[in-house]
């Protein structure tokens, strides 16, 4: 059975509860972050930050100001870019739908952060000598496994988080969109259920998808094309080469031969 | 010029230590590059600690590689430039030797061969592919070393798959040429040519014929 986070963002008050639970379950060291001017606090993820809260202050047309939230982590794609991509297999799709990943498996090359359409994986890396590991949301798998609902989604004091079988987060999610439009907010719609195979990460969105930052069609660019194509392409260029040599090398001994007899 | 025993000198020392400084590096970059690019292999051999030290490795030959045009540059300004010159200029000989190429090596008929420069078109072709391809894997292998974070992602996109292109294009000429050079009953001469400079002059005849006018004209 496919898990689901749906985080409804109409109902998340940026308390940061889901941040603090999402370090202090991991084990992520706290980190020293700057003051940017904004509510943001820290900026961005990090290796040691999975899971971040975004703030955006939109003008309202007839006056007056919107203040709207989203927690920020791993989308766990159905068809993940990251997964895609990865040499080593050290991410991968588990059973229940995550994506997830073996650390010690990572060689650090850094594709999944490259190709990823949300921006999400974090490298440890010093990058002259190229040692390092990405890292990411696990969502909670030392928990799920456990029975128990992720971190974030325990901690999260208004219900904005929930945790259960995709299908029913979709009808869900579905049905609380339809109400918000209901309730004035035109744009609102679940975002994520058909993008990428079905995001294992949806949102009850109360705005357009561009106001949160979020792609509208995440695609995992060259990701697509790239390998299929072109490990098929080197195949077929150095077995027709090596086929062509073997011929001519046959063809110049027999040669040899003629010419000694 | 010629040499003791009748030979000809094809290749400086400078030439000769950036052709093997060349072979080494590849032979570092394409064994690592392999075991991360082989799915068979990264998921072995080159995950975590041993796919960190591949790609050490792989950062090590990469100096060498780029050293290889360097040092050309540096130690020999004339011999590359002249040798840029002959790749660089193709005329009637190399339409025909494209079009009698193919009786020549699947058949081993000569007849309708046109004497070759001192690079013989299909050798011109490979360098061409080896200058390409290398300006192609330093640019795209500094922006996936030096400027990940730094570049828009779609550029770090096509690095990887650009470098991949090369890769390609490289490992498929060095198999030619690698058979052609060391392993071919036919082509004694040119392995010697790189390893110590000289080559018969009746082997420079044959298959240089237009160079070994040249030589004769300065002469």
């Amino acid at each position: 059975m496919t898990k689901a986070m749906l985080i409804d963002v109409s109902k998340c008050i940026a308390c940061r509860a889901c941040q603090v639970a999402c370090k202090a379950w991991n084990d992520l060291p706290a980190e020293i972050t700057v003051c940017a001017g904004c509510y943001d606090n820290p900026t961005d993820l990090s290796p040691d930050t999975w899971n971040r809260i975004a703030f955006w202050e939109l003008e309202r047309q007839g006056g007056g100001v919107d203040w709207v939230f989203r927690p920020v982590r791993c989308m766990h794609c159905t068809d993940a870019p990251c997964v895609r991509v990865c040499p080593t297999g050290a991410l991968f799709k588990d059973s229940l739908g995550f994506t997830a990943y073996d650390e010690s498996k990572c060689n650090g090359c850094g594709y999944c952060v490259e190709f990823c359409p949300f921006d999400i994986p974090r490298l440890k890396e010093a990058n002259l000598w190229g040692k390092g590991t990405t890292t990411k949301c696990t969502f909670c798998q030392t928990r799920v496994r456990d029975g128990l609902i992720p971190a974030c989604a325990k901690a999260c004091p208004t219900g904005a988080i929930t945790f259960g079988d995709r299908k029913d987060l979709i009808a869900e999610g579905t049905a609380r969109a339809e109400k918000l439009k209901g309730d004035g907010f035109v744009d609102a719609a679940l975002y994520g259920h058909d993008l990428l195979g079905g995001l294992g990460m949806m949102y009850v969105l109360t705005d357009k998808p561009s106001v949160f930052e979020l792609p509208e069609h995440p695609t995992g660019g060259l990701a697509e094309v790239w390998q299929p194509w072109i490990q098929g392409l080197g195949s077929f260029a150095v077995g027709a080469t090596a086929l062509g040599l073997l011929i001519n090398w046959l063809v110049a001994r027999q040669n040899i031969k003629v010419e000694e007899e | 010029m010629t040499g003791k025993r009748d030979e000809i000198l094809m290749f400086s020392t400078t030439q000769r230590f950036v052709h093997w400084l060349h072979t080494a590096a590849f032979a570092v970059l394409m064994v690592t590059g392999l075991l991360l690019y082989l799915p068979w292999f990264s998921r072995s051999i080159a995950t975590g600690v041993g796919g960190q030290a591949t790609r050490l490795m792989h950062r090590i030959g990469a100096i060498a590689f780029m050293l290889v045009p360097i040092c050309y540059l540096l130690f020999d300004p004339r011999g590359l430039f002249a040798a840029m010159k002959r790749v660089f200029t193709w005329g009637k000989e190399d339409l025909g030797w494209l079009r009698a190429a193919p009786a020549y090596y699947f058949q081993g008929d000569e007849e309708a061969m046109p004497p070759q420069d001192k690079y013989n078109t299909g050798q011109k072709l490979f360098y061409l592919v080896v200058v390409i391809c290398m300006v192609g894997f330093i640019v795209t292998g500094l922006i996936m070393w030096v400027g990940r974070g730094a570049v828009a992602r779609w550029v770090f996109q096509w690095s990887v798959f650009l470098h991949d292109l090369c890769t390609i294009g490289y490992a498929a000429f060095f198999l030619v040429h690698f058979v052609l050079s060391v392993m071919h009953p036919l082509m004694k001469g040119a392995l010697n040519g790189m390893l110590f400079g000289w080559m018969p002059r009746e082997y420079v005849k044959h298959h240089h014929a237009k160079y070994y006018e040249e030589l004769q004209s300065e002469q």
